[in-house]
């Protein structure tokens, strides 16, 4: 056997590894969007975030209100009230949730609240998904030290409140989304990372990283052709859980005056806002109040759909019940 | 109600005693055995010995009062006549005047009781310390702690007679020496003391201390009827707060666990953030302050003020009777407090404004009078005072609240909101529209850091003010920041401070602290604005050497006028102060002059 042998044949072997995989995936992928489509949670939940990103991103563009216009004359106008702000030619004619303490419209200021939500889920998800897959999946598959290190940083992150972190972080680099990100963001990563380095341990055991280090495939090859298809699912499960945290943690931090700086309107700011006028005008909380609750629910139920869909365990529980 | 309970039997009972004592027919102890016997209580009977025993400090204090107090006819006149109101004072104790706790929120979180290191004071210290003087309910200086004051003919001497055998709590003897060395200390260590800078010393002569002047001022008495210059037992501060070289422990204990007024109540408890409270002095020698119906000791067994800064829960609080007093509910919910059958709610003018702090090291953004008047017509003062304080508060277009004695119309003439005008203004300033809405001038864009404080009126009023600028193409992006960091963003030299900041004063002599705002000498703490500005320096030069109420008015006016035209700071609108108290709470009764109430009357019904 010549050493060029050798290496065709561990190069068709991977050729065919990668297929396997690739297969075994696709197929996967078909079964998981068929699970998709029948189950309820899933489609309300994503009902609902659509309408709620709907109003986000298109909501200022069709309503037409600057959320930044204030009219002295109009303060505390229950919904549906006309004022003064807005034009003749103005789609309702109306302040469509009323407007607050400084005669602004709610509406308007609400759609972007709404978009503030969502920038910071975004933000937060992306950074602690990315962040907390890598750190999962070197601190699992390369263990020794370098898994005691992450490991290390990752508990001692794990073991701070949200809040505190948030502000020392609001102390250290000043108000503002940033340090909201950066704070919700961290303490993500260390949730990401820890049930990421999990599953990267019990993958590590199976046949086809054993066939693959056989074969002798790269570390990042390994890694990221062969544990990273496998591990994406869970972690996306997780991180739908952890984008609603983000948006009830910017929420409160905004709400105690560490998050969204005004004017920015951003929900939990409107909350805390209207709370001073709780008795004489609820709207001006309720309202972003519900919002934040509306917005929760579809994260929250887009989350329990796919853990329904991709959890094996739940799977052959539900049909466990469906035969019995 | 207080009369209806009293019993005719007993005071004239009462009154028959007290003659008998002070002929010399009985003997203290004797006196005080038979008070007893008539069912009078302990701490009544000590008030009453204390007024009328011819060796007694109170009793002393009442026979100075009689002769030297200056709106005489509010005062006792005899000592007859203030036996008979610490008569009226025991059978106010047998009415149930005496005893309970008096709980009251307060709106912002205390200071330490400290007047000479305290960077604000609060409404303890109106129950721990005595001022030399005070001012009644018409605005006039009355005595407080010393029985007599005068005036030299040029006004270049005043002196005030401290009575004898006064004592602080603590037990030491505060006489005239003590009081100058206090005050001396005042001028060495206090922050504050530029307040009263035409003072050049402090002297004791007998039972006299002499305030000799660099040169006549008119002013003389307002800072000394404030919390800073309230009367400490200044060998206990010295004790406990200077060190050995001469400097300033900054670890002291004084005003946190350690306060040694003259006041009816003594410190009893100082815990930022939640409450402070004081218990009655059952030693104090009594009052001489003409007003008070209360010579004695204090009804109150206690007081404790609940730092609330939650602003709904404030009014919350005191209807749902958690605390019976309050200082300062939320403007919008006066109007509630209003309709509540079991509460009284007493507003007056505050002696407080928001200004804008316009940095003027950031010379090409705020360096030109013209755009500096192009800013403060863009503000539309009427409707935030409507939108943000419900109307409980008016515009201001100059430095002065309107109540102000001195407050001179003419500075209505200026800072009108007009927006043309503000654009037009701004436009002959050189400051041309961009494409992005926002100005430029000399390719630097109209667009600043604008700090304000985590507080919720400040935070409106901040928002408001840019949502206004924003509209004549200027962008002042909001910066909040929390209480305790405010100050140093605010107060730091050159440009290290903020661009513009927001900034509440609250203060009972406006052109008294305005002058440390205004002033040059005062760069960068606390003239915000690091202004410079030769009239307004002229106008406080005037003023401080001011001798005839003529000169006085002409000084004030040109400051104001100095101030509204020049704009070392944007004028925005002052706010009503507003106290509430449960219907079963008497005697708690504040005024426009002072800014606390006085605790000395307070009692509450069982």
């Amino acid at each position: 056997m010549t050493p060029e042998t050798g290496a065709s044949r561990l190069e068709a072997w991977n050729d065919r590894l990668a297929e396997y995989e690739a297969g075994r995936h696709t197929g996967a992928f078909q079964a998981a969007l068929s699970r998709m489509r029948r189950n309820k949670l899933l489609l309300i939940g994503s009902a609902l975030g659509i309408l709620v990103v709907f109003a986000g991103v298109l909501g200022p563009v069709i309503y037409g209100v600057d959320h930044t216009l204030q009219s002295f004359r109009d303060t505390h106008l229950p919904p549906g009230a006309p004022g003064h702000l807005l034009g003749t030619d103005h789609l309702l004619g109306a302040h469509l949730l009323g407007t607050d303490h400084l005669g602004r419209d709610i509406a308007a200021r609400l759609f972007i609240g709404i978009r503030v939500s969502l920038a910071v889920a975004a933000g937060v998800t992306v950074f602690a998904l990315v962040l907390g897959l890598l750190l999962g999946m070197f601190g699992g598959y390369l263990g020794g030290w370098r898994d005691r290190a992450i490991r290390g940083v990752v508990d001692f992150v794990w073991g701070f409140p949200l809040i505190l972190v948030a502000v020392l972080l609001a102390g250290g680099l000043g108000g503002g989304l940033f340090p909201v990100i950066l704070a919700v963001g961290l303490v993500n990563t260390a949730a990401i990372a820890r049930v990421v380095r999990g599953e990267v341990l019990a993958l590590s055991e199976r046949e086809f990283i054993e066939a693959a280090k056989a074969g002798g495939l790269s570390t990042p090859r390994i890694m990221f052709r062969h544990l990273f298809p496998n591990i994406l699912a869970p972690a996306l499960v997780l991180a739908s859980y952890y984008v609603a945290v983000a948006i009830i943690a910017e929420a409160a931090l905004s709400f105690i005056g560490l998050g969204a700086q005004p004017p920015t309107p951003s929900l939990g700011v409107m909350v805390s806002d209207g709370r001073n006028f709780l008795r004489q005008n609820h709207w001006e909380s309720t309202i972003p109040g519900l919002t934040v609750v509306l917005l929760v629910l579809s994260v929250s139920l887009i989350g329990d759909g796919l853990r329904d869909v991709f959890d094996p365990r739940l799977r052959h529980e539900a049909k466990g019940v469906e035969s019995g | 109600m207080g009369e209806s309970r009293r019993g005719p039997d007993l005071g004239s009972e009462v009154t028959g005693l007290t003659e008998q004592y002070k002929a010399k027919q009985i003997g203290r102890r004797q006196f005080m055995k038979m008070l007893g016997a008539a069912g009078i209580g302990i701490t009544a009977a000590a008030s009453i010995l204390a007024a009328c025993g011819d060796d007694q400090p109170a009793a002393t204090q009442a026979t100075q009062a009689s002769t030297t107090a200056a709106p005489a006819s509010e005062g006792p006149t005899t000592t007859a006549a203030m036996a008979e109101t610490t008569t009226t004072a025991m059978m106010d104790d047998m009415a149930g005047r005496s005893g309970r706790t008096l709980r009251e929120g307060y709106n912002r979180d205390v200071s330490k009781h400290d007047p000479l290191t305290t960077n604000w004071y609060d409404p303890a210290f109106f129950a721990i310390y005595e001022a030399i003087l005070t001012n009644d309910p018409s605005g006039a200086s009355v005595p407080q702690f010393a029985s007599d004051w005068s005036v030299s003919d040029d006004g270049m001497e005043y002196r005030f007679t401290i009575p004898e055998g006064k004592l602080s709590h603590s037990g030491g003897t505060i006489d005239a020496e003590m009081v100058a060395e206090f005050y001396r200390s005042v001028q060495q260590y206090s922050f504050i003391a530029g307040l009263a800078a035409p003072v050049d010393t402090y002297e004791a002569d007998g039972n006299d201390v002499i305030v000799k002047m660099k040169n006549a001022w008119l002013g003389t008495l307002g800072p000394h009827k404030t919390g800073y210059w309230r009367i400490i037992n200044i060998d206990t501060w010295k004790g406990l707060t200077v060190l050995d070289d001469g400097t300033l422990d900054a670890g002291s204990t004084y005003g946190t666990e350690v306060a040694d007024g003259t006041g009816p109540f003594t410190h009893e408890e100082w815990v930022p953030g939640s409450h402070v409270l004081v218990r009655r002095w059952d030693d104090y020698p009594g009052s001489l302050t003409p007003f008070f119906e209360n010579k004695g000791v204090a009804y109150l067994d206690a007081i404790r003020w609940s730092v609330i800064t939650e602003g709904g829960q404030r009014a919350t609080q005191i209807e749902n009777g958690d605390i019976d007093t309050l200082i300062n509910p939320q403007h919008q919910d006066i109007g509630r407090l209003e309709d509540n059958p079991d509460l009284t709610v007493i507003r007056h003018p505050e002696w407080s404004g928001y200004h804008l702090a316009m940095n003027r090291d950031y010379d090409e953004l705020f360096g030109d009078r013209m755009t500096r008047q192009g800013l403060s017509h863009a503000l539309d003062r009427e409707g935030m005072v409507a939108a943000i304080l419900y109307g409980n508060g008016a515009p201001t277009y100059g430095p002065f609240p309107t109540t102000d004695r001195q407050y001179d119309p003419a500075v209505e003439e200026f800072n009108q909101f007009d927006v043309d005008l503000a654009n037009q203004k701004l436009d002959e300033a050189g400051w041309t529209m961009g494409s992005d809405g926002v100005r430029e001038r000399n390719g630097v864009k109209f667009e600043f850091r604008y700090a304000v404080e985590d507080e919720t009126t400040q935070k409106a009023v901040a928002e408001a003010v840019a949502a206004q600028f924003s509209q004549v193409g200027v962008r002042a992006n909001l910066d909040v920041i929390d209480r305790a960091l405010h100050f140093a963003e605010i107060s730091a030299p050159g440009r290290d401070s903020a661009e513009m900041a927001l900034f509440f004063w609250l203060w009972p002599i406006p052109l008294d602290v305005l002058i440390l705002f205004s002033g040059s000498g005062f760069i960068p703490v606390p003239n915000f604005s690091h202004a410079v500005e030769p009239r307004i320096d002229d106008a406080i030069s005037a003023w401080q050497q001011s001798a005839t109420e003529d000169e006085a008015q002409a000084a004030s006016s040109d400051f104001q006028l100095a101030w509204a035209e020049e704009l070392p700071y944007l004028p925005l609108m002052n706010q009503n102060a507003t106290f509430v108290h449960h219907n079963r709470v008497h005697g708690w009764q504040p005024f426009v002059w002072n800014l606390y109430p006085y605790y000395n009357d307070t009692w509450i019904e069982a």
